[in-house]
C-alpha cells in the first residue's frame, strides 16, 4: 500500500499544471472537480522515548513516524460522496510499514439547501475534537494531547482477575498482561483514539459556521477501540453538541456509551459475570477561542470503565480516568507560529490487599515548540516536551523532537 | 521567472524613449486586444479531509479566470507617473474575491472579510511576506504593496482559498475582462515587449511597435 499512496502522491502533484511553477496551490481536482486529492507527508524524528510515553495505538512512538497519507473525495453527483483516506505509517528506525485505510465512508446530504448530511462506513470519530485535528497542518506540537494517544493499562481482549492484578500492570500501558481473556501482552487503549476511525453510520445537523450543530453516530467499537467490525456486545452511541456564540468561539460537549470488553473475553467469564454489560462511558468537554494571532484550545475527556468483578480483591467500583489538555499558540510572524500545550492525565483510586492507589499511574506532559512554514507546503517544527509519571522504570523524561511535512 | 522580468523592466527603463511631457500622455495610442482565454472557473475546490463530520457549507460558483497584459518594459519616466491608491480584495464565499488584482506599487490593499467564519490572509511571497492574523464578518486589514513581482495570497484556515496580487512600478498593465478584451492607453511611441500572464506563469510574449501619429495598436493572444 505504501508504493500505492506514494505513486498517487506523487500523481497528485505532477498531474497539476501547476506543479511546473512550484506547488500546487489550488486543491488538485480532476472531472471537473468531482474527484479532488489531498495528501500529507511526514517524517518525525526523536530520541528514544525510554518511558514510551509517546507510544500509540500502533505500539509505535509518534515522535519516531514516517507517514504518507492521501485523502480523496469522489462526488458521481451532487449530495453523494465518497471519501476514502489511505495512509502508510512506517518507523523512522526502521521496521515494517502499516498500510491503512483511516476512513472510508459514503457521505449523503439529501436535501441540498439544508445542512443535514449521513456519513455510512469507516468514519471519522463524533466524540470530542482531538481525534479531528489534522495531524500537521492543524497543529503546532508534534505530539498529541495525552487523553488521545497515552497508553493506560485498560485492554478490550483481556481483563485483571482482581485489583492486585491491575495495580500491578500501572504505568505499562503499552503491553499489560492479564490472567482473564488474551494471554499475550498487547498495548492498551488510550481514554478516545486520535489514530483510527470507528465504523458505522454517524449523522450531522447544521455545519461549522452555524450557532449550533449536532452530531450523532452508531459505531461497532468504542472512542477508546474503535474497529471495522463489532467484536464486542453491542454498538456505541456517540454524540456531540457544538455551539459558536461568537466567530472564534467553539464550546462542545460530548457523550459516548458502548460495550467494551471483548466477545472473546465475555465468554470466558464466570457465568454469574457472564451476563454483565461492562461499558465505556466517556464525557467530554471542549473549546476553542481564536483572534488575531493567538489560538487557545482545551479538551476535557473522562472515561468510566465497568469491569467483571471477578477474584478479591474485586474490583467492584467503575474505572475513572480523566486527561485536561489545555494548549495556546501564537503566531509570531508570517509563516512561523509558537505553540505549548498543558497536559495531565489522573486515574480514580482502587483498593488492592496491601494498598489504594490510582489504577494506572498519573501522568503530565509540558509541550512546546515553533512550526515553521518554509514554504507554504512545506513546513518545519520543533518540540521538547517535559513527561512525569508517578511509577514505572522510567518516571521522568524530556523528548525533543523535529518535523518534516509536505502536503497538499 | 516573473519577478525577472519585472527587474528587467526596471533595468531597460532607462534605455527605452523618454516618457513625453504630461498633456501628451493623454495622446498616447491604446494598446488594445484579447487574450485568449482557458473557459476555467478559479474558484477551488475544497482540500478533501477525512475528519469532517458532514459536508462544508454550500459555495457560489466562482468568477472565470482572466490575465494580466503588462508590458514588459516602460517608457523612461513611468516609474514616476505611477498612481498609488488603494485596492480591495473580498474574502466572500470561502474564496478571494477578485481572485487576481493588478497593482501599483505603493497601492493599499483592503482584505475585508465577508464571511460567517474567521479567515486569516497571508503570504510567503518574498517581496511582500505578512499574516493579517484571524479576523471576522464585518472586520478589514490592509497591506501597502511596496515591492514589484507577484504576491500569492492565501487564508490559513481556508487551504483552498487563494488568490494573485501582481504588483508593478508602472501603470502600464491591465486585467482582462472575462472574455479576454484588454486595453492598456496612454501609451508613448516606441518599441515594446507585451506580456499575457495567467495564473503564476507568463503565457505569451508579443513585441508591438507604438508609432508617433497611431492612435490604436492591436495585439492578440491566441490560445497557445
Amino acid at each position: 500500500m505504501s508504493r500505492l499512496l506514494l505513486g498517487l502522491f506523487l500523481y497528485a502533484l505532477l498531474a497539476d499544471s501547476a506543479f511546473a511553477q512550484g506547488w500546487p496551490d489550488s486543491t488538485t481536482s480532476f472531472a471537473g472537480g468531482r474527484v479532488t486529492l489531498g495528501g500529507e507527508f511526514t517524517a518525525t524524528v526523536s530520541p528514544e522515548d525510554e518511558g514510551k510515553f509517546n507510544y500509540t495505538d500502533y505500539e509505535r512512538s509518534a515522535l519516531q513516524l514516517i507517514r504518507l497519507g492521501v485523502t480523496i473525495n469522489v462526488r458521481p453527483v451532487e449530495g453523494i460522496a465518497f471519501i476514502t483516506e489511505l495512509r502508510a505509517e512506517g518507523a523512522t528506525d526502521g521496521g515494517p510499514w502499516n498500510g491503512i485505510p483511516v476512513a472510508a465512508y459514503l457521505r449523503v446530504r439529501p436535501w441540498r439547501k439544508h445542512a443535514f448530511d449521513i456519513q455510512a462506513g469507516r468514519i471519522p470519530p463524533v466524540f470530542g475534537v482531538g481525534g479531528r485535528h489534522l495531524y500537521s497542518s492543524d497543529n503546532v506540537l508534534i505530539g498529541y494531547p495525552l487523553a488521545w494517544q497515552y497508553l493506560t493499562v485498560m485492554r478490550p481482549d483481556a481483563v485483571p482477575g482482581n485489583a492486585d492484578e491491575l495495580i500491578y500492570a500501572r504505568s505499562y500501558g503499552w503491553q499489560p498482561s492479564y490472567s482473564v481473556g488474551s494471554d499475550h501482552y498487547a498495548k492498551g487503549v488510550p481514554l478516545a483514539t486520535a489514530f483510527r476511525y470507528d465504523t458505522g453510520v454517524e449523522a450531522r445537523v447544521g455545519e461549522e459556521t452555524r450557532l449550533l450543530s449536532m452530531a450523532a453516530a452508531f459505531t461497532a467499537g468504542t472512542v477508546s477501540s474503535p474497529g471495522a467490525r463489532s467484536s464486542n456486545g453491542g454498538p456505541q452511541f456517540s454524540t456531540r453538541v457544538a455551539v459558536r456564540p461568537t466567530t472564534g468561539l467553539i464550546l462542545g460537549g460530548s457523550y459516548a456509551n458502548g460495550t467494551f470488553i471483548a466477545n472473546t473475553v465475555q465468554a470466558t467469564l464466570p457465568a454469574g459475570a457472564a451476563r454483565g454489560r461492562y461499558a465505556q462511558q466517556t464525557f467530554g468537554a471542549d473549546a476553542e477561542y481564536s483572534k488575531g494571532y493567538w489560538l487557545f484550545r482545551s479538551e476535557l475527556v473522562s472515561a468510566r470503565w465497568t469491569l467483571p468483578v471477578l477474584g478479591a480483591p474485586p474490583i467492584d467500583n467503575p474505572l475513572w480516568a480523566t486527561g485536561l489538555s489545555a494548549e495556546g499558540r501564537y503566531r509570531l510572524m508570517p509563516g512561523v507560529t509558537l505553540g505549548a500545550r498543558f497536559d495531565r492525565l489522573w486515574f480514580s483510586d482502587q483498593t488492592g490487599t496491601y494498598i489504594t492507589l490510582p489504577w494506572d499511574a498519573p501522568v503530565s506532559r509540558i509541550e512546546a515548540g515553533v512550526a515553521w512554514s518554509v514554504m507554504r507546503h512545506v513546513i518545519l517544527r520543533a518540540t521538547v516536551q517535559h513527561n512525569t509519571r508517578t511509577r514505572g522504570e522510567v518516571t521522568s523524561a524530556t523528548v525533543p523532537a523535529a518535523q518534516v511535512t509536505l502536503w497538499f | 521567472m516573473v519577478l525577472r522580468r519585472f527587474a528587467l523592466a526596471v533595468g531597460l527603463a532607462a534605455v527605452l524613449p523618454r516618457w513625453p511631457e504630461a498633456a501628451e500622455q493623454l495622446r498616447g495610442a491604446i494598446v488594445r486586444g484579447r487574450v485568449e482565454l482557458p473557459r476555467v472557473q478559479v474558484t477551488s475546490e475544497r482540500r478533501p479531509v477525512s475528519a469532517e463530520l458532514g459536508e462544508g457549507s454550500e459555495r457560489d460558483a466562482g468568477e472565470w479566470r482572466r490575465a494580466v497584459v503588462y508590458f514588459e518594459t516602460a517608457p523612461k519616466g513611468a516609474f514616476e507617473d505611477r498612481e498609488a491608491g488603494r485596492a480591495r480584495m473580498d474574502q466572500r464565499n470561502e474564496s478571494f474575491v477578485p481572485h487576481l488584482l493588478a497593482i501599483t506599487v505603493g497601492t493599499t490593499v483592503d482584505f475585508p472579510n465577508n464571511d460567517r467564519t474567521y479567515h486569516n490572509v497571508f503570504s510567503l511571497s518574498k517581496g511582500q511576506r505578512f499574516d493579517l492574523g484571524r479576523y471576522g464578518v464585518g472586520h478589514s486589514k490592509s497591506v501597502r504593496f511596496d515591492h514589484p513581482g507577484v504576491v500569492r495570497v492565501f487564508c490559513d484556515i481556508h487551504s483552498h482559498m487563494n488568490a494573485f496580487i501582481l504588483v508593478f512600478n508602472h501603470r502600464f498593465f491591465n486585467i482582462t475582462d472575462p472574455d479576454g478584451s484588454y486595453e492598456i492607453d496612454g501609451v508613448p511611441p516606441g518599441s515594446y515587449t507585451l506580456v499575457a500572464w495567467i495564473e503564476g506563469a507568463v503565457r505569451d510574449t508579443k513585441s508591438v511597435t507604438v508609432g508617433a501619429d497611431q492612435r490604436v495598436v492591436e495585439a492578440d493572444f491566441p490560445l497557445k
